[in-house]
This record gives structure tokens, C-alpha cells and sequence, in this order.
């Protein structure tokens, strides 16, 4: 009903999060077994593993309704096999997987949001490998199965390759969110290439109006948004294989192909015309607040280039699909790179093996445990095997086929890259570039930090 | 209710076996040594020598334990890579060359001369003006409330006060640019304003840390005896006259004290800067910077027990300093 | 009288610049009690200081879909208000994004596709179509409104009633006493030996305390937690007490110390000729003497035990019966954080038992029990 005015929808909210949460106390199952279009089989196959009185722990970085969500999948496993799961988010997980798994205090399952740590542990001998017979599966069963084997494979202490990282859940983060009665009333179409992306800029600019909202503003990790930025302008000049040289490093960081990239962000992000707020204000905009000045009145801006998560931060009662929309951030026409898609995803991984971590891994793998959260909101994923009518928001459903039929896939560079720099002077470099500083130089400034940790 | 019990038992069984270690011990020492008979003499001094480290031994353990053995455990580690082979100095040659390090050190001597300085100023202004009249408590209370408001609290309070809203973004949430807005400025993004946003970031810090530089001095205040203030007051001192010259010195111990604790607290400040700014535009600080190094991403824990070992380092002349007033005191 | 009226003037002085000093340091934490009571779209959209009074809003709102219109004469109507009766002043609404403030209240706007629809100025919206339209997606009207002041507790219900939250309070508070007391007794004893005990390498010790003030926490938790794991303690509460105890225990010897080694030397003297032990000479005169220094230490290590979420997370468990507040507060907190209404009440809510530990330790915070010998450190 309501877009923003007084606060009641707020309260509707509040309370319905605050059931789902005593429901979820209770044991109770989100959906009950037998019903819906759900694979009940794959659930009901869970029941052949007995593991009452054991019990698993994990660690993932999901805190507030995201750790409802993971524990309402979780709950189906307990249910099943009588194991006792106990999750916990944390809000500093890098630092606190780091202590745990060092000073021998790991919980069993890890849920990594960069594959780039769990790749570290997995080199310090702190990670188990995956059971045999699991990249196979994954090949089988995933989409795209090779590539998420290959996220998945990193260098074991004694120097060999292992899978050690399984994924589960992932994000598209190739996406302009609009809110389409603003296109509407201002006679804008969607574009279908990078160019007429461009031209519908300029025109919203000759209409006296701004058409971006960007913020690079996240606290202690201020700079990320503007990576995501840098790595789908990467995909859509230059080739998939240049990209992945690019996340090894094999194609230095300033080298043009990469200062192009750079600057084609710019070419958005550094023009006062094009942001709203003025260049000025993209550093140390929140990434959190941007987006409302999509649903400000008069528009702040037209469009938001942002992962599939960003709806959480619309304004409460914004019900995506009518009054805020997305579409696939195109690519150049003229370029033949096909429709590149950045996505990122999280990495489970065994910190301590047990039969009831293998366990639980397997359950990763059923239908059930992806259609659970499918059925909810906010999950992709690409496994092969689900029934995408679980699907109830028909937005996250276009975007998994968003997923699902990219002709190239890459994930976020910057988690691949090591933390020194995908989660740090990547990050602090885009921040100096977004304020104003010669791309050459700041590319430069991260190929030397790269080349003194090699 | 069982965990009730089960805290209640072991704060009464802690506090009592602490007491009781500290009773028996002393007893003990007087068997072993008992002050008189024929050797009460040397029985006496041998008590003496030894007692006073009965009184430390707890101390000492749990010093050695939680403190001294990481320490040296880092020192270690900061002469090891990634994979933690031994590789010398390396990690410091590194940090010589490293631009971030030095910006980051530079940053650290700025908030080490501003930051104690004005926190004990605003403090022992706010103590001894409290002192004097009759809702002093109250006002205390006010402005030791930033000590007593979480962190997370802290950074979304200096949200409100520096963010910035470009031309087109709506109103100013930001106090500071609604003000300068009102006076018909033009409003600024403060925290990459180049230097002066270290000095915002510091604003943070003074505005906590003077909460305790005023209970500390406060307690010291009231502790000067009254008979020398009545004595100055009936000498026609004025009450300024009485605060310079006759409370300040008698307290110089305590602002010493007070300096010492802010300029320790200020080396190893982190949370500021890694919520406001993560040491960008130009206010990196070395314990962000070892914070960095340890748990971003992919940790190199060599590196940042490199830059700890500097921290430590840079502490040396304050501990100097407590030295040569602890050899003043003995007289 | 000359003397009185300098006196008066300089009563007058003395609350002016605490006054001002007072207001200096509340302003900012005032701002966040306000926001607190607000809601999140509305911190984010304007200052906390505008929500005292009215304010003139721009605002979206959606009128009920075309399905509902009903018939009326040779026309359909849907009708309705936009602030759903909370009232509200409206001064000017629109029917396109790019002009959302074109009309005055009752003036008639006709929509590209024929919709005749009109706003009054109390909010009641008329939308008049020539013929039965179709569809889910409602008419957005957009208004300028006059808004009261607008305030909500729903952030407080949220932080207090949250599930789990009662029994997060009952660990905190076990995690929290210990923490305290164990190294207020642990480093009185020291201090009282660094100060007042005769000793060799006393003033190297001293020096040693100061330098371990400056160890950063992040680098004992590795080695402290690998401890604990071989010693068989793990993670729970015995640790996570030794661990405030150590991490605690530099300010507490430090503070101590300086404040023992300000007490009369005379007392401690003529109580040693009359035979007293140290024993006894601590627990009957320098204990009662130091209460002002032990409240202080005491009302710090509470805060900062109180407050902590890191030393928490590491030592101690995650399960239900080791969660702490701090860790509650923030599992309500999104993944991605930026709830910053939820963190303005969390931080009210939980700054409540240290300002009233702080009134009730104040008060110790005068002079010692011998007032008027006590020459201050």
C-alpha cells in the first residue's frame, strides 16, 4: 500500500520477524513434509543416517533474518537425522575463524563469504577435504559444475590440489535496480546494451535529472561496491580469459586492459553529472543508503547498480517486482563478449571433521536443503536438480535464470584475489580513484603491494 | 536459576580463595619464619624479602600467563612468513619501505600529542569545576556517559554528527553540515577532508577518554586535605590561585597517571578509525594497520606482529618516564 | 559585600562553563536517543534535530488497485486517504514522479490515460476513471505533507524483547562481576607491594605493567585460546574470567598503585613500629584509604567487561547458555549492518546497568575514610 510515509508497515514487520523467529524455537519446520512442490524424496532420504547425540557447529557470517533463513534449512537436518545443529553469526567472522581454527577451537562447518580465506586455511592444513566423489557430484549436478569445482579447489598443506570448498547459496550481482513507474512516467525503456545504457544516462542528464545512485561507504570494509563496478566493466571489455589473468595476477593490475576498466567505471562514477550528489559524494555515501534515493520523490536517481541482496535495504513495505524492479547490466553490443554474469557465493567448508560434518555436507547437496530457502526469499542457486516452482517471488526466480543462462559467469575477482588486496587496497585504491585520483597510478599502487606479498 | 547458583558460588569461591590464598600464605610465612626466638633477626628480613612477592605472585602469574607470553609469542611470529618459516628481519625491512606504515606512524605521533593533551585538559576542567557545585554528579555522570556507551553505539552517534549529503542526496543528517548549511556554507564530506580528518576521528576519541581523565582526577581532587585549601583560602588566595597552585601540584601524580593511561589507550586505538574511515583517506593508524594485516582476508600474521613490536616500541618512553617517578617517589 | 559579589559572579562562572561543557558532550549522544525513538526510513531521510517539530514531507504513496474501483454513475471510483488517518496536513500532491508537488490540495489532475484524480488537503484521495479499469498495480499519488512529529518504541520492543535476550542479560552479568572483582583483589595486593614494600627491580615491575597497557588484545587471543584448549579449560566462563582478568589487570596494578603511593607514608609507618603486619596493615588501612581508586578501576573494568563483544566472542561459547548481550544485540543486526535504529535503542538499552553502577560507585568516589590526612596521589 504505503511507499514511505508514516511507520506502521515498519511494525508489521517487526512483528512478523519476531514470529518467525519463537516459531523457528519451537523445531518446527518451515514447510511440512509432504506438502508443496518440494523434493520430499531427497528429504525423506536423509532419514537413512541415524546421528541422534551428535552434533554439529557452525560459524557462518548470516546474523539477524539472514540466521533465521540458514537455521529454517538447518532444522530439516535435525529433524532427519536427529543430530543437533547449533549455528552462530558473527559479525567479525574472518577475524574470529581465524582464532578458532589457529587455537584449536573450530567448530566444524565454516560458511565463508570469500572463498579467499577458506583457500588460506586450506593451505594451513585447518580445513578438511571434501569426500571423494564430491566434485563429480558437483559437475553432475551444478550448473556450470567445472567452474564451481574450480572455486571450490585450492592448494592443500602438502602443496596438492583438494576440494575443499562446497557452494552453497550465491548471489548475481550483474544487476541495475530501477523502479519502473519512474521509467514510465519519464518515458525511459530498459536498455538492452552498454551503449544505450549510456545514451539513456546522457538523456536522464538533458532531462535536468540524475540517473545513478552509487555509495562505496561500508564502515570498515568502505570501497567494495565500487570492485564489483571495476569486475563487471572487466567482463564487458575484455575477455573472460583476461579477467581470470586478472585475478591471478597473470595480467598485472596496470596493465590497460585493466586501467580501461577502471576507467569505465569512472566514466559513471567519476562524473558529477551522472551520480546523485555529485562525485564527491560516492566515497562516503553509505551502500546501505544509496539506494533510497531511488524511491525518494522527486527521484534522486534512476538507477542502482547493485548486487540481489540490496532489496533488504529499500524502504520498509518496498515490494520488489512493483515498486522497484532490476534488470541484467548490459553488455556492449559492439564488443562480442556475449552477457557476462559477476556473481559471488558462500563456501562451506569442514574446519573439523566429524561424521555429522560429512553429514551435513551431504545435505547441502539434496534438493531440499536449496528449495527450503528458495521457497523463502533472497536464494539462488545452481544446482540443476531443484524444482524451480518453489520459487513464491517470481524476482528472484528472473534472477536465477539471469544465473542460469549467462553465456560467461565469473566470480567476484576480489574475493578470488588474496585478502591483502580483494579485501583491502583494492578496496582503499577504488576509494582514492573515486576521490579523484589518475587510475594508472592507483593500478599501479595495488600491481606493487600484490608484487611484495608474492 | 542454575546458572544464577553457578555464578554466584564462583564469585563467592573466587573472592574467598583469593582472600584466603593471601591469609594463609602471610600466615604460612610467619611459621616458616616465625619474628622471634633466636634467629627472630634475620627471620624478619628473610619474611620481608619474600612477602612482598607473595603479595605480587597472583598478579605475576596471570601477567606472565595473559599478557607477557603472547607478547613474546608475537615477537616470534613477527620473524616468520605466511608459512611460518623463519625469515629474519624481513617483515621489518618490509615495514621500513611500506608507505602505509609510515603514513599510518605519522598519524599515530599526531593523535599521541592531541589526544592526552586534551582529554586530561577537558578532564581536570570538568573535575574540578564539578567539584564545586551542587549538581556536579549530575554533570559528571553526563559527561562520563560516552565511556559508558557501547561502541557500536559511539559510531552511529559520530554518524549523525559527520555524514555528508551531496548536492540532490536530501537534507543533511550530519549535525555538522546542517549547521554549516544554516550559516550558508556549503556542506563538506569531513571525514576525507585531507589532516583535519584525523583530527574529527580524534574528536571521537577526547570526547570517551574525558569521562575517565575527570573520575580519575576527580577522586584525586578530593583527596587534597582540606586543611591546606582553608589555609590558602585564609591567606586571601582566590580560587583560582588555590586550583593552579595549590591543587595541580598536589595531583601531579594522577594527571601523570591519567596522561600515561590515554596515551596507551590512544596506541592502540582501532575501532574508531576502522568504523568511521578503515584508515582511508590518509588516517590510517598502526593498530588498524596490524588489524589489517592479521584478519583481513588472507591473514599474514608476520607482518602484523611486525607492526605490534613497533606499537610496543613506541610505548618505551612513556615507560621510561613512569620509572624515573617511580625512583622520585622512593625518596 | 565586594567579596560576595566575586564569589556570586564566580558561582555564576563556574556553572555557565560546566553547563556549556555538559551540553557540548550530550549533543551528540542526545542524537541518538532521538533516532532511537524514530524509524529507519526516517533517520536515514532527515536529521535527528527535525524530528521535534512538523515537517514538510515529500512522500510516495499507493492507492488501492484499479480492481477495486467501484461504479459510480457512468464512472469507476476508487477512494481512500493516503495517511490511512494518522493525520497530517497534505499541501500538495502530484500524479508523476517528475512533477510530484504540481497541484494544489483538491485541484484536479487528469493522468495520461484518462484517470481524473484529486488529493485533499486532508489526505483523502478521489481517482475517477471514464471506464472500468483493470489491474493490481495502484495509482501512485505523490504528496507533500505537513508531518507531525513522528515517534515509535518499536526499536526498544524489538532490542528488549528479542528471544533469547533475558537470558543474554543473566550471562553477561555472569560473565561480568567475576571480571570485575577478581582483578580489583588480584591487583590490590600488587599495587600495595609496588608501593609501599621495599623490594628489588620495584621499579622495573612498575615499568613492566605500563608496557604491557599497550598490548593490543588481538594478538593474546591465539595463544591465550590455544592455552585454554590444552589445559582442558576450552571456551566458557572460567576462561573468558581469567582472560578479563589478565587483559584487565595493567590498569588495575597501574591505577592502584599511583593512588596507594599518594597515602601518608606516616599512618603505614607508625602502624609498622606498633608491630602491625602488611597483612593487616592492607586490609585495615590501605583498603579502606584506596576505596575512591578501587570504585574508579572498578566502574572501568565493569564498562569495558560490560560492553565487550570481542574478548566474548572468543573465549567464550555460542550456545544459548554462553551468549552474551553484546552478541545478541548483534545477531539483530542485519549481516550487512546499517539498522541504525536498532543500534541507537540497543545502545540505550544497554548503557543502563553501567550509568547505574556509575551513581552507585560515585559516591565512593570522596574522600577516603581518614578525609582531611589523605594528601591525594
Amino acid at each position: 500500500m504505503k511507499l514511505g510515509f508514516y511507520a506502521s508497515a515498519a511494525a508489521m514487520a517487526l512483528t512478523a520477524g519476531l514470529t518467525a523467529g519463537t516459531a523457528q524455537a519451537d523445531g518446527h519446520l518451515k514447510f511440512a513434509p509432504g506438502e508443496g512442490a518440494f523434493s520430499w524424496d531427497s528429504y525423506e532420504s536423509l532419514k537413512a543416517q541415524e546421528l541422534s547425540g551428535q552434533k554439529v557447529t557452525i560459524i557462518g557470517p548470516w546474523l539477524g533474518p539472514d540466521k533465521e533463513l540458514v537455521e529454517s534449512v538447518i532444522a530439516y537436518f535435525e529433524e532427519a537425522t536427529g543430530a543437533e545443529v547449533e549455528y552462530s553469526g558473527s559479525d567479525s567472522f574472518e577475524q574470529q575463524i581465524v582464532i578458532d581454527t589457529e587455537a584449536g577451537s573450530a567448530p566444524n562447518i565454516a560458511v565463508f563469504p570469500q572463498p579467499g580465506l577458506a583457500a588460506d586455511l586450506a593451505a594451513k592444513g585447518l580445513l578438511s577435504p571434501l569426500p571423494d566423489g564430491t566434485a563429480d557430484w558437483l559437475r553432475e549436478n551444478y550448473a556450470a559444475g567445472d567452474s564451481w569445482v574450480d572455486l571450490g579447489t585450492f592448494e592443500g598443506p602438502d602443496g596438492n590440489d583438494a576440494l575443499y570448498g562446497f557452494f552453497y547459496k550465491v548471489d548475481v550481482k550483474s544487476l541495475v535496480w530501477y523502479v519502473p513507474e519512474n521509467f514510465e512516467d519519464a518515458g525511459y525503456d530498459v536498455p538492452e546494451t552498454m551503449e544505450d545504457l549510456k545514451a539513456l544516462s546522457d538523456q536522464i542528464v538533458q532531462d535536468g535529472e540524475v540517473p545513478w545512485c552509487i555509495g562505496l561507504g561500508s564502515g570498515g570494509a568502505t570501497g567494495w561496491p565500487a570492485t564489483d563496478w571495476v569486475e563487471d566493466m572487466m567482463l564487458r571489455i575484455n575477455t573472460p580469459e583476461e579477467y581470470d589473468a586478472w585475478v591471478s595476477n597473470e595480467l598485472p593490475f596496470d596493465d590497460p586492459k585493466v586501467i580501461a576498466a577502471i576507467e569505465e567505471f569512472g566514466a559513471f562514477a567519476r562524473n558529477d553529472d551522472y551520480v546523485s550528489g555529485g562525485a564527491g559524494a560516492v566515497a562516503t555515501t553509505d551502500f546501505r543508503d544509496s539506494p533510497q534515493g531511488l524511491f525518494a520523490s522527486p527521484p534522486q536517481c534512476y538507477m542502482h547498480r547493485q548486487a540481489s541482496f540490496i532489496p533488504t535495504f529499500f524502504p520498509d513495505g518496498t515490494e520488489v517486482g512493483l515498486d522497484a524492479d532490476f534488470f541484467y547490466f548490459p553488455a556492449y553490443a559492439e564488443k562480442d563478449l556475449g552477457k557476462p554474469v559477476l556473481g559471488a557465493g558462500t563456501v562451506w567448508g569442514i574446519t573439523k571433521d566429524s561424521e555429522a560434518a560429512q553429514a551435513f555436507m551431504d545435505f547441502l547437496k539434496t534438493p531440499i536443503a536449496h528449495e527450503v530457502w528458495m521457497a523463502q526469499r533472497g536464494f539462488l542457486t545452481p544446482h540443476t536438480g531443484v524444482n524451480t516452482e518453489v520459487y513464491t517471488d517470481p524476482t528472484v526466480a528472473k534472477m536465477n535464470d539471469i544465473l542460469l543462462n549467462a553465456d560467461t559467469f565469473r566470480f567476484d575477482g576480489s574475493d578470488l584475489m588474496p585478502g591483502a588486496i580483494g579485501a583491502g587496497v583494492f578496496w582503499t585504491g577504488m576509494v582514492d580513484y573515486a576521490g579523484g585520483k589518475d587510475a594508472g597510478e592507483v593500478a599501479s599502487s595495488i600491481q606493487s603491494t600484490w608484487d611484495s606479498i608474492k | 536459576m542454575n546458572q544464577l547458583l553457578f555464578a554466584v558460588s564462583t564469585i563467592v569461591v573466587g573472592v574467598f580463595g583469593c582472600v584466603a590464598y593471601f591469609y594463609f600464605s602471610n600466615i604460612l610465612l610467619d611459621r616458616v619464619f616465625p619474628a622471634k626466638g633466636p634467629n627472630a633477626g634475620t627471620n624478619i628480613n628473610k619474611a620481608n624479602a619474600i612477602r612482598p612477592w607473595l603479595f605480587l605472585l597472583p598478579a605475576l602469574l596471570v601477567l606472565g600467563l595473559y599478557l607477557v607470553y603472547p607478547v613474546f609469542s608475537t615477537f616470534v611470529l613477527s620473524l616468520q612468513d605466511t608459512r611460518g618459516s623463519f625469515i629474519g628481519g624481513e617483515n621489518y625491512t618490509w615495514l621500513a619501505g611500506d608507505g602505509k606504515f609510515r603514513e599510518s606512524l605519522g598519524n599515530n605521533l599526531l593523535w599521541l600529542v592531541i589526544v592526552p593533551a586534551a582529554s586530561t585538559f577537558f578532564g581536570l576542567v570538568a573535575a574540578g569545576l564539578t567539584d564545586r557545585i551542587k549538581w556536579g554528579s549530575v554533570a559528571q555522570s553526563l559527561i562520563f556517559m560516552p565511556m559508558a556507551i557501547s561502541f557500536v553505539g559511539a559510531s552511529v552517534i559520530w554518524k549523525f554528527i559527520y555524514d555528508y549529503r551531496g548536492e540532490n542526496q536530501g537534507e543533511q543528517i550530519g549535525l555538522l553540515n546542517a549547521i554549516v548549511e544554516g550559516l550558508g556554507g556549503t556542506a563538506y564530506a569531513w571525514i576525507t577532508m585531507p589532516f583535519w580528518n584525523n583530527i574529527f576521528l580524534m574528536i571521537i576519541l577526547i570526547w570517551i577518554q574525558t569521562g575517565f581523565a575527570m573520575v580519575i582526577l576527580s577522586a584525586a581532587l578530593k583527596g587534597i586535605s582540606e586543611e591546606t585549601i582553608e589555609a590558602a583560602y585564609l591567606d586571601g588566595a582566590s580560587p583560582l590561585q588555590i586550583f593552579f597552585k595549590i591543587k595541580i601540584p598536589q595531583i601531579w601524580g594522577t594527571i601523570a597517571v591519567v596522561w600515561t593511561t590515554i596515551t596507551v589507550t590512544v596506541l592502540k586505538v582501532f575501532d574508531i578509525v576502522f568504523a568511521m574511515t578503515n584508515g582511508q583517506w590518509g588516517t590510517q593508524v598502526l593498530a588498524n594497520l596490524m588489524y589489517d594485516w592479521m584478519f583481513r582476508g588472507s591473514p599474514d600474521f608476520g607482518r602484523g606482529s611486525a607492526i605490534v613490536m613497533v606499537i610496543m616500541l613506541l610505548v618505551t618512553p612513556v615507560m621510561i618516564w613512569n620509572i624515573s617517578n617511580a625512583h622520585k617517589e622512593n625518596r | 559585600m565586594e567579596m560576595a559579589g566575586t564569589k556570586s559572579r564566580l558561582t555564576w562562572a563556574v556553572n555557565l562553563t560546566v553547563g556549556f561543557l555538559v551540553l557540548l558532550w550530550i549533543i551528540p549522544t542526545f542524537g541518538l536517543l532521538v533516532s532511537s525513538f524514530r524509524d529507519r526510513d526516517a533517520i536515514s531521510t532527515s536529521g535527528w534535530w527535525t524530528a521535534l517539530s512538523a515537517s514538510e514531507q515529500n512522500a510516495i504513496v499507493r492507492a488501492d488497485a484499479p480492481d477495486s474501483a467501484k461504479p459510480d454513475g457512468d464512472a469507476w471510483v476508487i477512494t481512500g486517504n493516503v495517511s490511512e488517518g494518522e493525520g497530517g496536513q497534505i499541501t500538495a500532491f502530484g500524479i508523476t514522479s517528475r512533477e510530484p508537488v504540481a497541484f494544489a490540495p483538491g485541484e484536479v489532475a487528469t493522468h495520461k490515460r484518462g484517470q481524473q484524480i484529486t488529493v485533499e488537503a486532508n489526505g483523502d484521495y478521489r481517482i475517477t476513471y471514464p471506464e472500468k479499469p483493470s489491474g493490481s498495480r495502484g495509482q501512485r499519488l505523490f504528496v507533500r505533507a505537513e508531518a507531525p512529529p513522528s515517534f515509535t518504541l518499536d526499536n526498544y520492543r524489538e532490542v528488549l524483547f528479542a528471544e533469547g535476550m533475558g537470558k543474554a542479560l543473566l550471562n553477561t552479568l555472569t560473565v561480568t562481576i567475576p571480571a570485575t572483582i577478581i582483578p580489583i583483589l588480584v591487583a590490590a595486593f600488587a599495587a600495595y607491594a609496588l608501593a609501599w614494600m621495599e623490594m628489588p627491580g620495584r621499579a622495573l615491575l612498575i615499568a613492566g605493567v605500563v608496557g604491557l597497557l599497550v598490548v593490543p588484545l588481538q594478538v593474546a587471543f591465539i595463544p591465550l585460546l590455544k592455552l585454554h584448549n590444552n589445559i582442558g579449560i576450552g571456551k566458557g566462563y572460567l576462561g573468558i574470567w581469567l582472560a578479563h582478568t589478565g587483559f584487565g589487570l595493567p590498569l588495575a596494578v597501574f591505577l592502584l598503585r599511583n593512588y596507594m603511593v599518594g597515602l601518608p607514608g606516616e599512618i603505614i609507618e607508625s602502624a609498622r613500629v606498633d608491630g602491625a603486619s602488611d597483612f593487616a596493615i592492607f586490609r585495615k588501612i590501605i583498603l579502606p584509604l584506596s576505596f575512591p581508586a578501587l570504585a574508579s578501576f572498578a566502574i572501568f573494568q565493569f564498562l569495558w567487561v560490560w560492553n565487550d563483544l570481542l574478548v566474548a566472542k572468543v573465549f567464550l561459547g555460542t550456545g544459548e547458555d554462553q551468549a552474551v548481550m553484546t552478541g545478541r544485540i548483534v545477531d539483530l543486526l542485519g549481516s550487512r549492518g546499517g539498522d541504525w535504529e536498532i543500534l541507537a535503542a540497543s545502545a540505550f538499552v544497554s548503557i543502563a546497568v553501567p550509568i547505574a553502577v556509575f551513581f552507585s560507585l560515585q559516591r565512593y568516589l570522596v574522600r577516603g575514610l581518614l578525609a582531611g590526612s589523605v594528601k591525594g596521589g
